[in-house]
């Protein structure tokens, strides 16, 4: 009974936060700033991969963390690979790419490529380390690598500045592991919030050089940018959840304690 | 046994060295081929360092092990909750439910260990007759799993009873495969479910729908985030490293050496901690950087 | 025969394995074609097992539709369904603006989200569950969630200037040495799990104990 009152209680609030369109701002931490960092640094016309590594369930809190970078990079006159490891990011990246750069008026084959799906990420991430073209001979749309002005001068890792995760599970450790440790790729990832404690021990190794994590990152950086979007929206949203979920901890405790004091344990004088 | 064993390691050591040393090869720069030749990147001295010293303790530990027997190993709850889990579920005439999680296929170690343990429970199942279901993400691991079953079926002396036992891939979407576990846990009401393997954002779903359905949950994975949610949701918990212990403890024999190399391994990364703090704190130098390399 | 079959198993996975460790120190051009070789093989491996996994999942649905009338409709909705999206892909393209790409946007992804949502509704039960302070460790427990819970939000700064600092102190200090120490243990299980593989010892990838 008490688990279907919380659920009631959580969706309720959640709902009637989602429909008054709150905003919220919050304060940016060092994780997300080291990732606007890692973009500002590069110069206009620097190449960064953005790999959709996520399934559809996520898309709607990864994807305003891939719009706010996107944006970003798209501002800056960086041009962006976009690739997909899981299948169902694929779609989605293609799709949020498109929409982004036509936002920034950035022309697809120049300012922006989207290369595809590749399975068995392993083997994706070691191989586009020798060459992007052994791995993915053609765009999404099948034009050859070589046609287009922006893929032509892109041979591996070594001519890409920054790799982009986009993850809702381990796909990040991969990219550390694969691509940071064997070609010096510098890596950043822009999890959903679920996965990111798993990450903090590669920012204090500097494997990462940042994490946006989960809508709270996306408001931060939505924030940077001066744009706030479905990141503020969505935080506004998640702060009435915590709120409820500290609440339900007190509640709970409290509950726990009159019942213990109500025992006949607790009552039984000392001897 | 363990001689085979040592032999083995000392195979795979000169087969590592064998193919440093002969390699006539050209080496890279920083990030790209080069046409400079060089046999040996010293840029990655750190990391074989490092592979040489675990061989090693391997062989080392195979030969300390054939002197003086297997290492003691403390009692691990969640594997004497096996056989306990897999009676109930037999007196309830109800299923046992094992998956290995979304986060790892079967080049994973954390799956292979779970395989190990999933052959143990097979084979009670196997013994008191008890259905058993292994949806999977991946349909290679789940043709695995087929094997692992036949054969613990085979070894317990019931190779019928792997007929009812069902191995299956499900979905390789995350949320698409924690669905259709969720689904299963609802409609079979199984009466114990094992969570063992690499397991990301479904695992407190599964979990909890585990838990909801009052059923008894053993878990384990090296996913420390999802940890503390089978630790809140389940009745029993392998703790990181504890599922390739459980694994070793099973597999018993020569597989419970690695036991014993993973303790001086832990001595020795112990070691290095305290001589860098002492380094760091002494002289000012740290060793970090050239490990980090 | 099978006793010679697992040799030749072993042996193929031992070599392998000693492969790929040895390519990652050198870089002879050979050890490179064989490395690349062997990266599209896991590509071929891995698709090939997907068509595998479709081809079981459509033969397992389509015997329970038949024989389990309890799960008839279950299995029925998920053959339609599977075959609807091939039928859409195949027949009609996956680009954008396609029927497929429409049915993946608004049915497939909705449904997905529906499921990783319940996420949010299970921590919330599972908190007002666990978080008890039973003793004295588990309020210590409990004191650090609360922490953390309510300064990742805007509520934490406007309860308190430090309660970010707070938060951050207990991930990257105490928590974070835990995971660490928990993550070598785990690392160095999965290397001596690695080296087990390549000495032949570890075999249950081949269903084998």
């Amino acid at each position: 009974m008490a688990r279907r009152i919380i659920f009631a209680l959580l969706a309720a609030i959640l709902i009637a936060v989602m429909l008054s369109h709150a905003r919220s701002s919050v304060p940016v931490t060092a994780q997300t700033q080291g990732v606007y960092d890692a973009i500002a640094a590069l110069d206009s016309g620097a190449v960064v991969m953005m790999s959709f590594d996520h399934e559809a369930a996520t898309i709607p809190e990864v994807g305003p963390l891939a719009s706010a970078i996107a944006d970003h990079c798209f501002r800056r006159g960086i041009r962006v690979i976009g690739l997909a490891l899981f299948a169902e990011g694929n779609a989605a990246g293609h799709e949020l790419l498109a929409r982004r750069a036509a936002a920034f008026h950035r022309v697809y084959g120049t300012d922006w490529v989207y290369l595809g799906y590749r399975p068995q990420y392993t083997a994706a991430i070691l191989g586009m380390g020798e060459s992007i073209r052994d791995v993915f001979p053609a765009d999404d749309d099948g034009r050859s690598l070589d046609s287009l002005p922006l893929t032509r001068r892109v041979h591996n890792y070594h001519d890409v500045n920054l790799i982009v995760s986009i993850a809702d599970g381990s796909m990040p450790t991969y990219w550390v592991e694969y691509a940071g440790a064997r070609y010096h790729t510098r890596i950043v990832a822009a999890l959903s919030a679920v996965m990111v404690t798993s990450y903090i021990p590669y920012l204090g190794s500097g494997q990462l050089a940042g994490i946006v994590n989960g809508l709270r990152g996306a408001a931060e950086y939505e924030q940077l940018l001066n744009a706030p979007g479905a990141g503020a929206r969505g935080m506004a949203a998640q702060s009435a959840a915590h709120a409820l979920i500290a609440l339900l901890v007190i509640v709970g405790n409290v509950e726990a304690w009159r019942l213990r004091r109500r025992s006949p344990k607790w009552n039984r004088k000392p001897s | 046994m363990t001689c085979s064993l040592c032999r083995r390691f000392s195979i795979s050591a000169w087969l590592i060295v064998l193919g440093l040393a002969a390699n006539p090869s050209s080496a890279w720069a920083d990030g790209g081929p080069s046409t400079q030749t060089r046999w040996f990147n010293p840029e990655r001295t750190p990391e074989l360092v490092a592979t040489l010293v675990v061989v090693l303790a391997m062989i080392g530990a195979a030969i300390w092990t054939e002197r003086r027997g297997l290492p003691h190993i403390r009692r691990l709850a969640p594997l004497e909750a096996i056989d306990d889990a897999v009676g109930a579920a037999t007196e309830q005439g109800t299923p046992l439910l094992f998956t290995t999680g979304w986060g790892g296929d079967m080049g994973r170690p954390t799956t292979m260990a779970a395989m190990t343990v999933l052959s143990h429970v097979a084979g009670r199942a196997a013994e008191h007759n008890c259905p058993l279901v292994f949806p999977s993400h991946d349909p290679v691991v789940a043709s695995v799993a087929e094997d692992t079953i036949r054969q613990a079926a085979a070894r317990a002396g019931r190779p019928d009873w792997a007929h009812t036992a069902e191995a299956r891939f499900v979905s390789q979407s995350q949320f698409g495969y924690a669905a259709a576990v969720d689904g299963l846990i609802a409609r079979q009401r199984p009466g114990a479910v094992f969570l063992l393997g690499s397991f990301e954002g479904e695992a407190l779903v599964l979990a909890e729908a585990a838990h909801q359905s009052g059923t008894r949950t053993i878990s384990g994975t090296d996913s420390t985030i999802q940890l503390s949610f089978f630790l809140v949701a389940c009745d029993y918990t392998l703790i990181g490293e504890e599922l390739f212990i459980a694994a070793d403890v099973l597999s018993g024999g020569r597989a419970a050496v690695a036991v014993r190399a993973l303790d001086w391994l832990k001595y020795l990364i112990l070691l290095l901690l305290v001589a860098g703090v002492l380094l760091l704190v002494t002289t000012g130098r740290d060793l970090g950087p050239f490990l980090a390399r | 025969m099978p006793a010679l079959r697992d040799r030749l198993t072993v042996s193929v996975a031992a070599a392998t394995g000693a492969f790929m460790v040895v390519q990652y120190f050198v870089n002879a051009a050979w050890s490179d074609g064989v490395y690349r070789t062997l990266l599209d093989w896991m590509q071929i491996i891995f698709a090939a097992s997907l068509v595998v996994g479709v081809i079981s999942v459509l033969r397992n649905h389509l015997s329970r539709a038949i024989s389990k009338p309890q799960e008839r409709w279950y299995s029925l909705i998920l053959i339609v369904s599977a075959l609807a999206m091939s039928l859409l892909g195949f027949a009609f393209g996956a680009g954008r603006g396609s029927s497929f790409l429409w049915a993946f946007d608004h049915l497939q992804a909705p449904m997905q989200s529906t499921v990783f949502s319940l996420l949010a509704f299970y921590i919330a039960s599972a908190a007002f569950r666990g978080f008890r302070a039973r003793s004295g460790e588990s309020a210590i427990l409990l004191a650090a969630a609360f922490i953390v819970l309510v300064a990742r939000v805007p509520l934490g700064e406007s309860l308190s200037g430090h309660a970010s600092s707070a938060a951050d102190w207990i991930v990257n200090v105490p928590a974070l040495a835990a995971k660490r120490a928990m993550l070598i243990g785990i690392g160095l299980g999965m290397v001596a799990t690695a080296l087990k593989v390549i000495a032949g010892v570890e075999r249950t990838y081949m269903g084998r104990r």
